[in-house]
Formats: C-alpha cells, sequence, structure tokens
C-alpha cells in the first residue's frame, strides 16, 4: 500500500472541537472500565442507606462521586461525641446532638451536583412494621445496611428475599479492626463479566471466508516480504486442515503431538525470525481450546428462570426473563444446523503480524462474519420468543459476550448459618476468616440480647454455631480478642476501607458489570487480609 | 507538584468543580483543616525531589500516593540512603500504595530492613511498546495511528515545540492526524477519548478502589503510630473484577538490589559484544527499568549521554567491544537522569 500524502498535515486545523463534554471529562476514568452503559445503570439507580454512621457515610461518599442517581440515608438518632471524631462527612463539633443523616447528606451531595440526594429520620423498624413503609423499602435498586441489630436484619433480609423483584440487600457488620459483609440477592446475570481471556478465532471450525484464504495460501508461490506477512489465524487454518487430513481427523491433543504440531509450523519459515510463524506458534494452543462451548458456558443452557407467580410482571424479573431468553436462544444457535456449531463469533480480532492490507481485510472477514451470525441469532430469537421485548443493543452486547456471560445465584442471608456442619467444614481452607466471621455473628446475637461483651461470651457464642465437639483454630482467640477490645468501635481506617469495597460491590450490582462476591467477604485489617466463607 | 483537572472530579473527594486548575496540595490541606477541628496540614507544593534529606528527616513516616514509577524510585533510594544504622530516628517506614481500575496494592516498607520499592521492580506490568516500523509502515490498530501522529508527526511538524499532553489543542491536533491516517489505511476506531488515552497512558481509577487502598495506607500508618496492633509484613494486594481476592504476603529482599542490597548486580556479557549491544539489553531488562544509562568504570569514562561535548568524546565507544574496556568480573557504574543512584554492575563475558 502506498504511503498516504502527508505534505499538508502541518496545516491540519485543530480538532478541539471533537473534545468530550464536561461531563464526559469528569467521568473519563471510570468510563474506561464500565463505559456509557455502565454510567447510565449507575445514573438511574436509587440507593437506600440505613444507619449513617462513618462506614455508611464512606460508602456513599464512593457511590456519589462516580454519580449514582439518587440516594437516601436512613437514621432517626442525633450525632454523638463519638460519631463528631469518627465521621469525615459531618460539621465536627457543630453537628452533635442534630440529626446524623440530615448532617451528613449536604457534605455529600455537595461532592456531586448530578446526584440526588436525600436524608431520613424515620426508624427502620417502624418502618418495618407498616405496609406503606416495606413498599418504600422495596422501591430502591439497592439497599445497604450497616451494623443493624440483629432482629432488624432479619426482619429486612427475609423481607426483601420475599421477592425476585426486590432489591439486593447489602449488609455490612464491622467492630475494630475486624468486618464482614454480604450481599443477598436471588440471580445476578452479567453480561459483562470483563473477563480478560479471549475468545474463540474459529481457526479449527473455520467459516467458508477464512477457509479459502487459507485454501488458497501458497508458501511457495508467494514473494518472500508477503510470506513473512500471512497472518498467523491464516497459517493456524491451514496447518490445522493439513494436521487432521493426516491424523484420521484428530486435533493435536497429546503433549508430544502438540510439540510436533508447533515444529510443523516452525518448519514453515524461510527465513530466521519470520515473526509471523513465530506468533503463529507461540499461538497454536488456542485451536486445542476451541470447544462448540466452554463448560460454563454449556451449564448456563440447563439452568431454567427463577419463577415466583407473584410477581411477573415486575421490571427486574422481567430483564432476567430477557437474560435467560438469550441463554436459551444461544443453546438453540449452537445446535442449529444452519449455524456454526459453536458460540457466534466476536469481531474482535487481536493484533496480528502482517501488513496492514492483509489486516484490514482479516478484520471485515471476521466483522462480516460476526454480523452474519448475530442475524442468524436474532432469528432465532425472534421465533422462539416472538412475544419477549427485547432491546437491540442489549443483544448486540450479549453476543459479543457470549464466550464470558455469567449467572449468579445468591442465597438469603443468614442461610449458611443453618448448616453447622458447613460452616463447621469452612474451618479447613479458611480457619481464620471462618472464625473472625462466627466471632461477629456472636457478638451481634450478644448485642441482641443486652448481654455483656467478654471472652467467655463470645466463645460460647461461638461454640453455639457449631456442630458438638468442632475443633476451635487458634485464629478464633485473636478475632475475639479484637472484639472484647472493641465491640462497637467504628474506626475511620476500617470504616474507609468499608466504603471502598462496599462501594466496589454495589457498582458491580448495579452496572451489573464485573463480578460481585457471593458469600461472605472477611475483612482483618490488624493482619490486613481479606477471606470469602460461605460461597453457595 | 500537580494541579487539580476535572477528571480528578470522579474520585477525589477534597475537590470541587471550582478548584479545577489550583494546587491539588494546597486544596486538599485547606479542605481538610476547614472540615477536621485542631488538625493541621502544611502543603507542599512542589517537586519532591527539590526536597533535601534534612526536610524528610523531620518526619516519622512517609506515605506515597505518586502516579509515577520514577518518583517512587527517587523517595525509594532517598529514604533507603537516609538511613544511619547507629541512628534508629533516620528509619522512616515508607508506606506505599497504588490503583488500576478495581485493582490496588499497599505495602509497607522499612528501608534497608524489608523490601524495597526497587527490589520489586520486575512486578510491575510491561509498559506496551509499539515498535516504530509498524507505526510507519504497517499500521493496523488505532493505536499505531495515534503513536504515529504523537511519535513521528508532532517533532516533524513541531519541531522542538514540546507536546502537552494535558492541551486539549495539542490532543485534537493528535487526534485529528491520526484519523487521518487510519483513514487512509483504513483503520476504525480512532477516538478522542482513545488518543488520549494512548498518549497520556492514562490508568482507569474509580473512587471505591482509591478509598480501599488509601485506607489500608492510612491503617498502616496508624498501626505503625499508635503500635495498637502489628503493621503489614510487608505487601497487600487486592483485586475486585471477578468478586473479591486478595493476597497478603511478604516480598522478600533481593540481594542484588541497586539500592538495598549492597551487592553489585551480576550481568553476563557475550564477548564480543559491543558497548552499543550492552545499553540495548540493559534499556529492556525489565528490573532496572532505565531510558538513556551513561556507562563508565572506576578508572575511565566508557559512554556519556550527556553533555554534548562528553557524548561525543565517549560516542567512538559505542562501537568498541566491552570486553575490550572492562576486564572479565570487572565493575561498570550505571548512571541515567532517571535514576536516583549508581548502579553498579558485575560483568562476566560468555
Ligand atoms: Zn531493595
Amino acid at each position: 500500500m502506498a504511503q498516504p500524502d502527508s505534505q499538508e498535515l502541518g496545516e491540519a486545523t485543530t480538532a478541539i472541537h471533537a473534545q468530550p463534554d464536561s461531563k464526559t471529562r469528569r467521568y473519563d476514568r471510570q468510563l474506561r472500565l464500565w463505559a456509557a452503559s455502565g454510567q447510565s445503570a449507575l445514573e438511574s439507580s436509587r440507593t437506600l442507606v440505613i444507619g449513617a454512621t462513618a462506614t455508611a457515610t464512606s460508602i456513599l461518599k464512593n457511590l456519589v462521586l462516580p454519580g449514582i442517581g439518587h440516594f437516601t440515608l436512613l437514621d432517626p438518632k442525633s450525632v454523638s461525641p463519638a460519631d463528631a471524631g469518627n465521621n469525615f462527612f459531618l460539621n465536627g463539633y457543630s453537628s452533635i446532638g442534630k440529626n446524623r443523616a440530615e448532617e451528613a447528606v449536604p457534605l455529600l451531595t455537595e461532592l456531586n451536583d448530578s446526584v440526588d440526594g436525600k436524608a431520613s429520620t424515620k426508624d427502620i423498624d417502624e418502618l418495618l412494621r407498616t405496609d406503606e413503609g416495606r413498599e418504600w423499602i422495596k422501591s430502591f435498586t439497592l439497599v445497604i445496611a450497616h451494623n443493624l441489630g440483629k432482629d432488624t436484619i432479619e426482619t429486612l433480609s427475609k423481607l426483601l428475599w420475599d421477592g425476585l423483584a426486590n432489591p439486593p440487600l447489602l449488609v455490612v457488620r464491622s467492630a475494630g479492626f475486624l468486618a464482614d459483609f454480604y450481599i443477598q440477592f436471588h440471580e445476578q446475570c452479567i453480561i459483562e463479566p470483563h473477563s480478560e481471556t479471549f475468545p474463540s478465532l474459529r481457526l479449527t471450525r473455520p467459516f467458508p471466508a477464512l477457509a479459502e484464504w487459507a485454501k488458497s495460501t501458497d508458501y511457495d508461490a508467494i514473494d518472500p516480504t508477503d510470506h513473512a506477512h500471512i497472518p498467523f489465524p491464516i497459517i493456524l487454518v491451514k496447518e490445522t486442515e493439513k494436521w487432521k487430513a493426516e491424523h484420521n481427523g484428530e486435533l493435536p491433543k497429546k503433549y508430544a503431538d502438540k510439540q510436533s504440531f508447533k515444529s510443523q509450523i516452525r518448519d514453515l519459515q524461510k527465513k530466521m525470525d519470520e515473526e509471523n510463524f513465530e506468533e503463529a506458534e507461540a499461538q497454536s494452543w488456542r485451536i486445542s481450546t476451541e470447544v462448540p462451548a466452554p463448560s460454563d458456558i454449556q451449564s448456563l443452557f440447563a439452568l431454567s428462570p427463577l419463577s415466583s407467580s407473584a410477581d411477573s410482571q415486575s421490571a427486574s424479573t422481567a430483564s432476567n426473563t430477557v437474560f435467560h431468553a438469550l441463554l436459551q436462544t444461544l443453546k438453540l444457535f449452537v445446535e442449529s444446523p444452519d449455524g456454526p456449531g459453536c458460540l457466534p463469533l466476536t469481531s474482535t480480532l487481536p493484533d496480528v503480524h502482517t501488513d496492514t492490507e492483509s489486516y484490514v481485510k482479516l478484520q471485515k472477514m471476521y466483522k462480516e462474519q460476526a454480523a452474519k451470525e448475530a442475524a442468524l441469532f436474532k432469528d432465532i430469537l425472534k421465533k422462539t420468543y416472538p412475544d419477549t421485548p427485547l432491546d437491540d443493543s442489549m443483544v448486540d452486547l450479549f453476543v459479543k459476550n457470549t464466550h464470558h456471560v455469567k449467572v449468579l445465584r445468591g442465597r438469603r442471608w443468614g442461610v449458611w448459618e443453618e448448616d453447622k456442619n458447613a460452616i463447621a467444614s469452612s474451618f479447613g481452607p479458611a480457619p481464620a476468616a471462618t472464625a473472625t466471621h462466627l466471632a461477629l455473628s456472636s457478638l451481634a446475637n450478644l448485642q441482641a440480647q443486652g448481654i455483656e461483651i467478654t471472652a467467655e461470651a463470645l466463645q460460647a457464642g461461638v461454640v453455639s454455631q457449631l456442630p458438638p465437639n468442632a475443633e476451635l483454630p487458634s485464629a478464633l482467640d485473636d478475632a475475639i480478642g479484637e472484639l472484647v477490645r472493641s465491640p462497637t468501635a467504628d474506626l475511620p481506617n476500617t470504616a474507609a476501607f468499608l466504603g471502598g469495597m462496599i462501594a466496589q460491590e454495589a457498582i458491580k450490582m448495579i452496572t451489573k458489570q464485573y463480578v460481585p462476591v457471593n458469600g461472605y467477604c472477611v475483612i482483618d485489617l490488624v493482619e490486613s487480609w481479606t477471606g470469602i466463607v460461605g460461597a453457595p | 507538584m500537580d494541579t487539580i483537572d476535572i477528571s480528578n472530579l470522579n474520585r477525589q473527594f477534597l475537590f470541587r468543580q471550582k478548584d479545577v486548575g489550583e494546587p491539588k496540595a494546597l486544596v486538599a490541606a485547606k479542605f481538610i483543616m476547614n472540615r477536621v477541628p485542631g488538625v493541621k496540614v502544611t502543603p507542599y507544593f512542589g517537586k519532591i525531589q527539590d526536597k533535601d534529606e534534612d526536610y524528610y528527616m523531620q518526619f516519622n513516616l512517609v506515605i506515597c500516593g505518586l502516579d509515577s514509577v520514577e518518583a517512587r524510585r527517587w523517595i525509594n533510594a532517598t529514604l533507603v540512603n537516609m538511613v544511619d544504622p547507629e541512628n534508629m530516628e533516620s528509619l522512616k517506614p515508607l508506606i506505599d500504595g497504588g490503583t488500576e481500575g478495581f485493582k490496588g496494592q499497599a505495602r509497607v516498607i522499612l528501608p534497608t530492613v524489608s523490601s524495597c520499592y526497587e527490589c520489586s521492580l520486575d512486578m510491575l506490568n510491561k509498559p506496551t511498546a509499539f515498535p516504530i516500523c509498524t507505526i510507519a509502515n504497517t499500521p493496523r490498530l488505532p493505536e499505531h495511528c495515534i503513536e504515529w501522529a504523537s511519535v513521528l508527526e508532532w517533532p516533524r511538524v513541531h519541531g522542538d515545540k514540546k507536546l502537552d499532553t494535558d492541551d486539549p489543542e495539542h490532543i485534537g491536533w493528535l487526534y485529528d492526524i491520526a484519523l487521518r491516517r487510519a483513514k487512509d489505511f483504513k483503520i476504525e476506531g480512532v477516538t478522542w477519548s482513545l488518543t488520549q488515552g494512548v498518549v497520556k497512558n492514562i490508568i482507569p481509577a474509580i473512587a471505591s478502589t482509591n478509598a480501599i487502598i488509601a485506607a489500608s495506607c492510612c491503617n498502616e500508618a496508624f498501626k505503625i503510630a499508635t503500635t495498637a496492633a502489628s503493621y503489614l509484613n510487608n505487601y497487600f494486594m487486592l483485586i475486585g473484577t471477578d468478586g473479591v481476592y486478595s493476597y497478603t504476603f511478604e516480598h522478600e529482599k533481593r540481594a542484588d538490589c541497586p539500592v538495598c542490597g549492597g551487592e553489585s548486580l551480576d550481568i553476563s556479557v557475550k564477548k564480543d559484544w559491543t558497548v552499543e549491544r550492552l545499553i540495548e539489553m540493559l534499556v529492556e531488562k525489565q528490573d532496572i527499568q532505565i531510558k538513556k544509562p551513561s556507562l563508565s568504570t572506576p578508572t575511565k569514562q566508557i559512554y556519556f549521554q550527556a553533555p554534548p561535548q562528553l557524548e561525543e568524546a565517549t560516542r567512538p565507544n559505542l562501537e568498541k567491544k566491552v570486553s575490550d574496556l572492562v576486564a572479565d568480573g570487572g565493575e561498570i557504574t550505571v548512571t541515567a537522569s532517571s535514576l536516583p543512584f549508581n548502579l553498579s554492575l558485575r560483568i562476566t563475558y560468555t
């Protein structure tokens, strides 16, 4: 290809008019992670935060800055001297005696003009007692509760679990340097988990245009420059065909076979260091990973949608209905005689060592094939689900991510604790995290019963959560020691740390991008570690 | 030294829209003192490299919220050099944190006692570098077109005028040139945002991850200052993209660390290598990361990048064999403007 004429480039007028608007510039560093789709999900979300503690305001700070739509901070209590000393979002000592939520909200909303924030001085227990209060709680996108009493959490978690369309609940508990949190949700469907693995390039089942290019490539007839520019996918398609012809249609599977396949590619080099052939050799692992559908995607084909007759009309259930319709369509697509016999092609081609013309041609080929397969997918979708309302951009996004989509199924808060043997067996893989979680539960029980917090009482509470004669890990003593020292302290650093962790999870739940925690996440800031227990 | 940019506001809770353009240190200090009664914050709006050991000696510990490898290497080397074994007051714990998207890390460095920043340089991601021949002759990706605009076209058209990646006029110019280049080659995907991302090497950053890492750094500082609990030994790494995964471990000191190890770095060199080849090898080495090294032995100058007269005088050595200039087992001292210390190499020939 000829070099483009660059003579008058110096006279190029600046394209400053193309500079993004100020909102895009403000959110630039996060849009690079979750794009406009994630941002718009955040902006239309409504979060309820219960308890205006230092931890709660830290969480909100990290949600207001990236621009959630609305939050309500609920707390009937007044600011105590301790609050004034540990909560950055209060006006120091002048806030003492005033309502905690009302004092904090203005200092949170001034972080970002586009966020709507409200304080509510209502009492959560009273709200939970009336129909109106319960409906109001259920109207949010997400509910976050910090250090609520055990009985309140039980009532709240049951209310929100009772209905597929109810918001997820994030339960956060902390004392001194220790903390844990849990996200209660029925189902989280993730179209964009942002997996770092590359999807299939269809090297072992080439589509017609790709197969034709490989077939028409004659290594000996090509001049030396072009020989060093044959794109690696073409080399791999061609060599896979050759290998299969010589090995009863089998791909190289054993280690020795893979090595000889590599040397088959190496032998094609006409000169030392032809980078395209080196690349083909390095990328040859791809041909043994090309299955019709990866096993975790196949297991989604068998997943039936959650159902509850009561709320089949609600919006959130409907969105999961669409997701399940897309999954079933994907299954039909893979099985379809008109399709490629595997997941749809995505148009993302990695960089390939070749010349511009070949790369652009190859990219175009992949794009055209991807478009064809997307059209077939949409045909099947329309035939199978004629009545399901579909958002075209969502379908496109799904088709682009079929190698990576994920469905998480969660459990009600507290279900794990009902199986004492499951808890005991968690000591093996995660002794410290399990012990810390149990100690925090024991603390919550004692506080609910108004019993004095002593090491003995905490220990007895832990033992009561376990099967008889369960062996206790030594880490339990450390956790209990820390809780006895500071059973009610909301330390600023712990609050700040949790503020970041919980906001990360909230963003993942709201944007449905990236993968949230399923189970309890336990945090120890004495030894600075985190751990997961009770995953389903 | 930095001033507030609009793109900081998505994660910086001490800055507001009206503060854009103001020095970060001054605005932050003022905000904190306003909000928290009784606290005193002394801002310093300037380069960390402009302060000497006496300045750093007055503190009990140092927390880094730096955004460049170069600045981190400098403060690390400075604090390691300050340690006087006779005076425990001279040992200043260094707490360092960094984030990228949903990932981050925090660490505690006890200069000369634990692994230092330089010891772990090879843990850094290799920066993506595009070969010049690809940029010039066979562009394939939008990034190649952007590099062409910034690396080749900017100096060709603007001469000595420095590219300011914070100036929207400059980004606009690059975007325009890259877009035309892409059009000529039928390459799709050049956008303003990508142009800015490539030329500024933008790393995604969010409030929540920064809060986790900042809290972790402050928590370690709090534990060291109050002895309320033992502190991190010595590295905490967090990945929040797929659930929450973290790893707390002791990063080990490198015996041949050029800053805290005390031993020279062993380098084996082929007998027929020229000085130029050795320099190429040093520049590519992930665990030392230097750009323009100058070389000397205890008795003679081998090659100096600056000043121009010295460069000219030592240039003929580039073509000479290293083995003609340095004996087997001999030492070479490497200096570079980006290197806050002298690196000592022990050369063996193969
Ligand atoms: Zn070191």
